[in-house]
């Protein structure tokens, strides 16, 4: 068990033709002792390499990696006692099961052949996979062999989990039964673990904290909720949440906000906005209000039945809008849709550098960056 | 043409092709096999009907073979107390062969290896200059070669023939392309597993390597087993090897012709059989990494 401290990481990559590429940028992190910790982003945003940089199969070019008060930074991945699973699981394809989940304790464990056969038994039990034992990695369905790839991962008793999108390989089903089974699994086993995605319904449900990643820099560090209620920018409010926030640019006026297609509203309270021209103006989905009278106007174009709600897609002039909506309502394409919003519910941001000016002020109160270890569960 | 017509010329074209080329590979082989049994006298003298079927003549071809070639090989024939003939040759040619290829499969895989998965300072020009090599014919090499071996001490050895192929360009070739397709992931993990990078190359690289390491024996030991200007200049009468035992029987008033072809007979066997054996890694190892299995 370990905190995984990470201080100022950069990483460039040295390329031919672009000079280097800044892969990593100032990345301050710190995973708390038995903390589900997720990086989460969308690809090329730099979580796959800073990942790896604390797995060591990266050199950093700048900052320092520690696990507790031992500085690993300059140690080799071998070195590190740290476990990994790999997205293509890397199962090695000439072993069988059993000398799969028994390699790492036979180069580094110094375990009679008896104890490794005990241990990778046990591991094997707890997973499930003990009928698996003699089978090549090929023989094997794609949540078997994932099981034997976490299983390679806890046979060592790490001291830090890493995962590089461990289910991306999974059809849907099997994907959400193996997200609950991991969360169980570390809460059992209370190893301190980083898990990389880019699905971030994974890192909302996984993860005691979220840290969300964009270029290379880390936007925010918080629990699901606290990232989710409080952006600290456009760029974390648009990337968390399903379907996305709807987001349109408007003018100020006092404290009347005019958008896009006739798009107007009027704040209560003028104090977010002081001194900008402009906003952006964002909107949960499930924030849309349909009413008979007052508020905007939109165009009904497609409705998406999920059963349990109706997913809403309404134009108002060039801008789409997506709601969440009761599932007894249906407006037939090209009929007309009021909405409203509580201002509580609303998100504005700065229209150049895209911070929050305002994020949802309901009763529920989560202030950025707070954090609590049971919040995420 | 409908469809199954048009299907139907192609299979007979391509069948048609394949035929011709077996034949043109299989006759001179099988012509050995026929002249190898009979008298010179039946198979050179216009005079008589050529043969298509073997004769009864091996052992008589045989006896004069073992009579005009006697090559030695370490000393076995002392201990046995009687001499090997052209047995000797055979014998030499897999000694040699078999100690040339165990050394290069090892040089080539962990030349390949490094080139294919590890960066390093001046590692293009490096593999592009030993890649270059493979253009310099032989008949250029001898004589530097040649000077080089004396120097060391080592003509007439078994490792002046060794030596200079062990690192075979062609065999880094290949095996370079061939562990370029082992997944990262996969050295990766087996570092995460604590292997030191010697153990990641042969406790995870080399075992998924087995086809390709199977093609490579067969080439590298037919290089070998085939070379003969080389031997030919280093090497004595005690350590000849089969090319130049049979270059041996070509004399200047004669050429042993029923000799020669019991000789050549004999040389394809051992070959025949590695062949057998790796067969089936031979055909997947030479495809390896042009399909994706």
């Amino acid at each position: 068990m370990a905190t995984i401290q990470i201080d100022s990481l950069r990483k460039e990559f040295e390329n031919d033709e672009a000079g280097s590429i800044v892969a990593v940028e100032d990345v301050d992190l710190t995973v708390e002792d038995g903390e589900f910790l997720v990086l989460v982003g969308p690809s090329g945003c730099g979580k796959t390499t800073t990942l790896r940089c604390v797995a060591g199969l990266e050199d950093v070019t700048s900052g320092a990696i520690r696990f507790g008060d031992r500085d690993v930074t300059d140690l080799q991945a071998r070195e590190r006692e740290v476990a990994m699973v790999f997205q293509n699981y890397a199962l090695y394809p000439h072993m069988n099961v059993r000398k799969n989940l028994g390699f790492g304790l036979k180069l580094s464990s110094g375990l009679s052949s008896a104890g490794i056969r005990e241990r990778v038994d046990d591991v094997a039990e707890m997973l499930g996979i003990g009928d698996l034992l003699g089978k090549k990695p090929k023989e094997l369905s794609g949540g078997q062999q994932q099981r034997v790839a976490l299983g390679r991962a806890i046979i060592r008793e790490p001291a830090v989990f890493l995962m590089d999108e461990p289910l991306s390989n999974l059809d849907a089903k099997l994907r959400a039964e193996m997200r609950t089974e991991l969360q169980e699994l570390q809460h059992e086993l209370g190893v301190t673990t980083m898990y990389v995605t880019h699905d971030q319904t994974e890192a909302m449900a996984m993860g005691h904290r979220i840290a969300v990643m964009n270029d290379g820099t880390l936007q925010q560090v918080g629990t699901p909720e606290a990232v989710y209620r409080s952006p600290t920018n456009e760029f974390v409010a648009n990337f968390i949440g399903s379907p996305s926030i709807n987001l349109l640019t408007a003018d100020v006026d006092g404290g009347t906000l005019t958008g896009p297609a006739g798009f107007e509203y009027a704040l209560e309270d003028a104090t977010p906005v002081a001194g900008h021209d402009r906003v952006r103006v964002g909107i949960r989905p499930e924030d849309i209000r349909p009413v008979n009278a007052d508020g905007n106007e939109a165009e009904a174009s497609v409705v998406e039945p999920m059963g349990n709600e109706n997913f809403l897609y309404m134009g108002m002039g060039d801008l789409e809008l997506t709601a969440r909506i009761a599932n007894d309502l249906r407006p037939a394409p090209g009929e007309t849709v009021r909405f409203e919003v509580d201002e509580a519910a609303l998100y504005l941001f700065d229209v150049a550098t895209g911070e929050a000016l305002k994020t949802m002020t309901d009763e529920t109160d989560v202030a950025v960056g707070e954090y609590t270890t049971t919040g995420g569960e | 043409m409908r469809e199954a017509q048009r299907e139907f010329a192609w299979k007979v074209l391509t069948y048609a092709v394949l035929l011709v080329a077996t034949l043109v590979t299989i006759v001179p082989l099988y012509w050995i096999l026929v002249a190898m049994t009979l008298p010179e006298s039946a198979f050179l003298s216009t005079a008589t009907e050529p043969r298509l079927l073997p004769g009864g003549h091996f052992a008589e071809n045989f006896a004069a073979l073992q009579g005009r070639v006697d090559v030695a090989i370490l000393g076995v024939e002392r201990v046995l107390g009687f001499e090997l003939g052209f047995l000797g040759a055979i014998g030499n040619s897999i000694l040699i062969a078999t100690v040339y290829t165990s050394l290069s499969i090892l040089l080539c895989s962990m030349a390949g290896f490094a080139f294919a998965k590890y960066e390093f300072e001046f590692k293009e020009p490096i593999f592009y200059s030993i890649l270059a090599t493979l253009v310099l014919p032989i008949q250029l090499l001898v004589i530097p070669l040649f000077l080089l071996m004396s120097r060391l001490g080592m003509t007439n050895t078994y490792w002046a023939i060794i030596l200079p192929w062990a690192a075979n360009p062609l065999g880094i070739f290949l095996m370079r392309q061939n562990m370029k397709s082992i997944p990262d992931a996969l050295l990766e993990s087996a570092r995460m597993d604590g292997a030191t990078e010697f153990q990641v190359f042969y406790r995870v690289a080399l075992p998924t390597m087995k086809s390709s390491l199977a093609a490579l024996s067969i080439i590298l030991f037919l290089f070998q087993w085939n070379l003969f200007l080389f031997p030919l200049v280093i090497l004595g009468q005690d350590k000849y090897t089969i090319p130049v035992a049979i270059s041996d029987l070509i004399g200047a008033q004669r050429v042993y012709y029923d000799q020669i072809m019991v000789a050549a007979g004999l040389s394809i066997v051992p070959i025949f059989l590695l062949f057998l054996f790796l067969q089936k890694y031979f055909v997947s190892g030479i495809l390896a990494g042009s399909v994706k299995e």
